[in-house]
C-alpha cells in the first residue's frame, strides 16, 4: 500500500500531506505530557514491532499478495492518537532510509496507514468491543486496512497516472484488501489477545493516562 | 529523567529479534510465487507502472544492501530498520512522556 512517487497528481498528494500532519499535530498534543515513563517505551517497541512485521511479505501462491500493516493493532495498543504517531513513525523511516514509498506522496502514505487506518480500525474496535475483545479487534484490522486502502485507490483514481479510472483502482484495492483484510485481522485480534492475557498491564485501559 | 527499564523489554527485544530473522525467509518464499499488492495490480491495470519514480536517495533501497546478497541484505535491512525505529520511536514516547522535571 506504499504509493510511490509519480502516482498521485501534485495537489492531491499536498492536499493529503497538510491533512495528515493536522491530524498527527492534533494527535501530539493530546498525548503530549501524558504518557507515564513505564510505557513510554512500548511505542518505540510497537514501532519497530510494525517495521519488522511489515517486512514478512505474506507468500499466497497464484494470487495477489500483501504484508501486515498494523495500523489497527497500534490503536488497540497504544490508543489512538499515539497509535497514529507510532505508524507515521514506521512509513517515514521506510520511506526515508528503505525507499518504500515516495517522498512526495509521504504524507498521503501517512495519511492512508497513520491516520485513515489507525483511526478507522479503533473506531471499529470501540463499536464492536462489546461483542467480544478478539472479535473487535479482528474486525478493527479487517476493516481499518480495508479502509486505508480505499484512501489510497481514491487518490489513484483521481490522478492522471491512472488515467482517472476510479472505478477500476477502488474495485481493484478494495476488493483485494477485503479479502487480504482478513490476515490482518487475524494477526491483530490473535496478537492482542496472547498481549491481553499475558500482560494485562500493557492494555490501554491499564494506563488511563494515555487518553483516548 | 531516570528510565527504568520495563521488565517486558528483554522478551520484546527477543521476539523482535525473531521478527528480523523471518524477514529473509518471507523475502525468499514471496520470491518464489511471485508477489504483488492490489496497488501494482491496479496500476497494471491502468497503465500507471510507468509514471512511477524511485526514491534515489534511500540508503538501503527496496529493503536491501548494495553489494550484498538478497537474503543477506534483507537481514541487515530488517536488523538496522527494526533498531532505528525502536530508537525513533522510544525518543518520541519520551519526549511525549510525563517528566514532572522538564515542567519545573
Amino acid at each position: 500500500m506504499h504509493i510511490p512517487d509519480g502516482y498521485i497528481d501534485l495537489p492531491l498528494a499536498l492536499l493529503f500531506g497538510a491533512l495528515a500532519v493536522v491530524v498527527l499535530s492534533v494527535a501530539a498534543k493530546r498525548v503530549n505530557g501524558e504518557i507515564s515513563d513505564a510505557r513510554a517505551p512500548l511505542l518505540g517497541v510497537v514501532a519497530a514491532s510494525i517495521f519488522a512485521a511489515q517486512m514478512l511479505d505474506w507468500p499466497i501462491p497464484g494470487g495477489t499478495s500483501a504484508h501486515f500493516v498494523g495500523g489497527a493493532f497500534a490503536a488497540i495498543l497504544l490508543g489512538p492518537h499515539l497509535g497514529a504517531l507510532c505508524v507515521a513513525t514506521v512509513v517515514t523511516i521506510q520511506a526515508l532510509v528503505f525507499g518504500d514509498g515516495g517522498l512526495v506522496v509521504l504524507g498521503a502514505n501517512v495519511f492512508n496507514m497513520a491516520v485513515v487506518e489507525v483511526y478507522v480500525g479503533y473506531a471499529v474496535y470501540r463499536l464492536l468491543v462489546p461483542y467480544g475483545e478478539f472479535r473487535a479487534a479482528f474486525a478493527a484490522g479487517w476493516l481499518g486496512i480495508t479502509a486505508g486502502a480505499l484512501t489510497a485507490a481514491l487518490q489513484l483514481g483521481l490522478s492522471s497516472a491512472f488515467q482517472y479510472q476510479l472505478l477500476t483502482t477502488l474495485s481493484i484495492m478494495g476488493a483485494g484488501h477485503l479479502v487480504l483484510g482478513l490476515i490482518e485481522g487475524a494477526i491483530t485480534a490473535s496478537v492482542y489477545r496472547y498481549l491481553a492475557r499475558a500482560r494485562p498491564d500493557l492494555r490501554p485501559n491499564a494506563a488511563p493516562e494515555v487518553s483516548a | 529523567m531516570a528510565w527504568e527499564r520495563p521488565d517486558w523489554l528483554p522478551r520484546a527485544l527477543a521476539a523482535l529479534l525473531v521478527l528480523t530473522l523471518l524477514a529473509p525467509v518471507f523475502g525468499w518464499a514471496a520470491g518464489q510465487v511471485g508477489y504483488a499488492e492490489p496497488l501494482e495490480n491496479a496500476a497494471e491495470a491502468t497503465g500507471a507502472t510507468e509514471h512511477a519514480t524511485a526514491v534515489g536517495t534511500a540508503l538501503f533501497p527496496d529493503y536491501g544492501v548494495p553489494g550484498l546478497g538478497g537474503a543477506t541484505g534483507t537481514f541487515v535491512s530488517a536488523v538496522v530498520g527494526t533498531a532505528l525505529t525502536l530508537l525513533v520511536g522510544a525518543a518520541i514516547g519520551r519526549a511525549l512522556g510525563a517528566d514532572t522535571d522538564r515542567r519545573q
